[in-house]
């Protein structure tokens, strides 16, 4: 089981087309048909990488490398124009937090509508749900309506429910800003857990500091393309010194 | 067959979504479900106005005539029209995390069959009140129910997916279902209409499954097995090419939305 690969890219391209005037009615189209000027920006260009169970591995990478398209390719959100991803095992994505809050219902509700998102059954919300409030720590809010909360408190109710949905492999873009210092440690905590019961976690982050203290393997995208990969403190330190 | 087992993996998310769609509609609605059974009451006494009083039809029990008629055509036109938003319509979370996308479009079709479930006890009501009654042909009503069901959601996959690329379907499929009004027979017998164009309705399936309502409820018969068998072929193809263009059309709709 251990040299099992959980997720397996093959060789993937990713292009986007850029458009200046989108024109989505027949009306437009025929008025300014002239007009539609697109682009096609290769974000990825033959990436392959292949992760096996129980690493944490850390993507790192200039604004624009591909990192978060690479991993939004995992999650099935979007589709690559060629190559071949497979994930094996549930997959939870921290891409996008509170994805389908819905303002006018209450915390408790809320936790109920965005874990089914993820795929829980009523059964395993209901499991789940006392260790989810606890971890938020919003038991005095949790019946109040979503829209009264701060940011704050609302980045941790959405943290702790993509959490603990109890995922085999974790995709995580740039969250750990979530709320002030003690949320962040209680996070980190958190990874550093999941990391011992041997989830495959897959981080996207600026932070170094982060990657060197959880990651097991260090993934640095250059412009589309993997330009190095192995062990966390060579990758960093190469990435550093050419970044500088 | 995968796809069974993720929507019934996600099973907790189409409740949540059904539920969602059916409070959703009259929320912040003083008079709230109660609209359920209104909207198609008060079209009901527009026609029974009209069609008796002006226009001097002589069907029998008319308002049961309609009625039959007009709450199945209800289910199918809410339906549709809002499949066209099915997708579009929760580009926030479609963008955002996976989930099996046909999930959507299978929400609307089933919200709205709840409440034509509702809806169903006005015409037995009226059967009642009128005197007509109720009869064992009765159990034939969950038949055509699926059959409706199947049509309606064959239908409901390809328009949710290709409005995501071709936003003007909308705008035609209103104009669609006005004319589809008239040429399904709701507020008119289907045999009244004059041999020339008697293939209108020959190949509507809408008008076969509101003949079968009919003939349960209204006429008190049988209905015509061999149409229905028909009709249900036509919407399990629907289904099947509806689920593959779907298949096909939902890898772009995070990118396209």
């Amino acid at each position: 089981m251990q040299n099992e690969y959980v997720i397996d890219v093959d060789n993937v391209y990713k292009s986007f087309n850029i458009y200046y005037d989108k024109t989505n009615t027949v009306k437009e189209r025929l008025l300014f048909w002239k007009n539609s000027r697109k682009e096609k920006r290769e974000i990825l260009k033959g990436v392959t990488l292949k992760i096996k169970k129980g690493e944490v591995v850390g993507l790192i990478g200039v604004n624009g490398s591909g990192k978060s398209t690479l991993l939004k390719l995992m999650t099935q959100i979007i589709y690559p124009n060629s190559g071949k991803i497979t994930t094996k095992g549930k997959l939870t994505s921290l891409l996008e937090l509170g994805a389908g809050f819905h303002p006018d219902f209450s915390g408790r509700e809320n936790i109920y509508f965005n874990a089914s998102i993820f795929g829980l059954t009523r059964k395993q919300i209901d499991e789940r749900l006392n260790t989810i409030i606890e971890f938020s720590e919003l038991q005095d809010f949790i019946d109040n309506p979503v829209r009264t909360y701060s940011s704050g408190m609302y980045m941790r109710l959405a943290f702790s429910v993509a959490i603990n949905v109890d995922a085999e492999i974790l995709l995580v873009d740039e969250i750990l800003s979530v709320g002030d210092e003690h949320f962040q440690e209680k996070c980190f905590k958190k990874i550093e857990e999941l990391k011992q019961e041997g989830k495959t976690i897959v981080f996207v982050t600026h932070g170094l500091s982060s990657v060197k203290r959880f990651c097991t393997r260090a993934v640095w995208l250059h412009q589309g393309q993997i330009k190095r990969d192995g062990d966390v403190a060579e990758v960093i330190k190469e990435y550093v010194d050419e970044t500088k | 067959m995968t796809i069974f087992k993720k929507i019934y993996d996600y099973r907790e998310l189409l409740k949540n979504n059904v539920k969602k769609e059916i409070r959703g509609r009259y929320k912040q609605s003083l008079l709230g479900v109660i609209w359920t059974f209104l909207n198609p009451l008060l079209q009901l006494a527009v026609y029974a106005f009209i069609f008796p009083l002006i226009l001097k039809t002589t069907q029998p029990y008319y308002v049961i005539f309609v009625c039959v008629g007009l709450i199945p055509w209800t289910f199918f036109t809410a339906t549709i029209s809002q499949s066209t938003w099915a997708v579009i319509g929760n580009a926030n979370i479609v963008k955002k995390v996976y989930f099996p996308r046909e999930i959507l479009p299978i929400s609307i079709v089933t919200s709205n069959m709840v409440n034509f479930l509702i809806s169903t006890i006005i015409i037995i009501v009226f059967c009642l009140v009128y005197g007509l009654g109720i009869t064992k042909y009765i159990i034939f009503y969950p038949i055509v129910l699926v059959i409706q069901y199947l049509l309606q959601l064959g239908f409901s996959l390809i328009l949710s997916a290709i409005t995501v690329y071709f936003r003007d379907l909308e705008h035609f499929v209103q104009i669609a279902l006005m004319l589809l009004f008239y040429a399904t027979p709701i507020v008119y017998a289907g045999d009244t209409i004059p041999e020339a164009f008697s293939f209108i309705i020959n190949y509507n399936p809408m008008a076969h499954i509101i003949n079968a309502y009919r003939d349960i409820f209204y006429n008190q018969t049988r209905p015509d097995f061999h149409s229905l068998a028909i009709v249900l072929g036509i919407s399990l193809v629907l289904v099947i090419v509806g689920y593959f263009i779907f298949k096909k059309l939902q890898k772009g709709f995070a990118e396209e939305l």
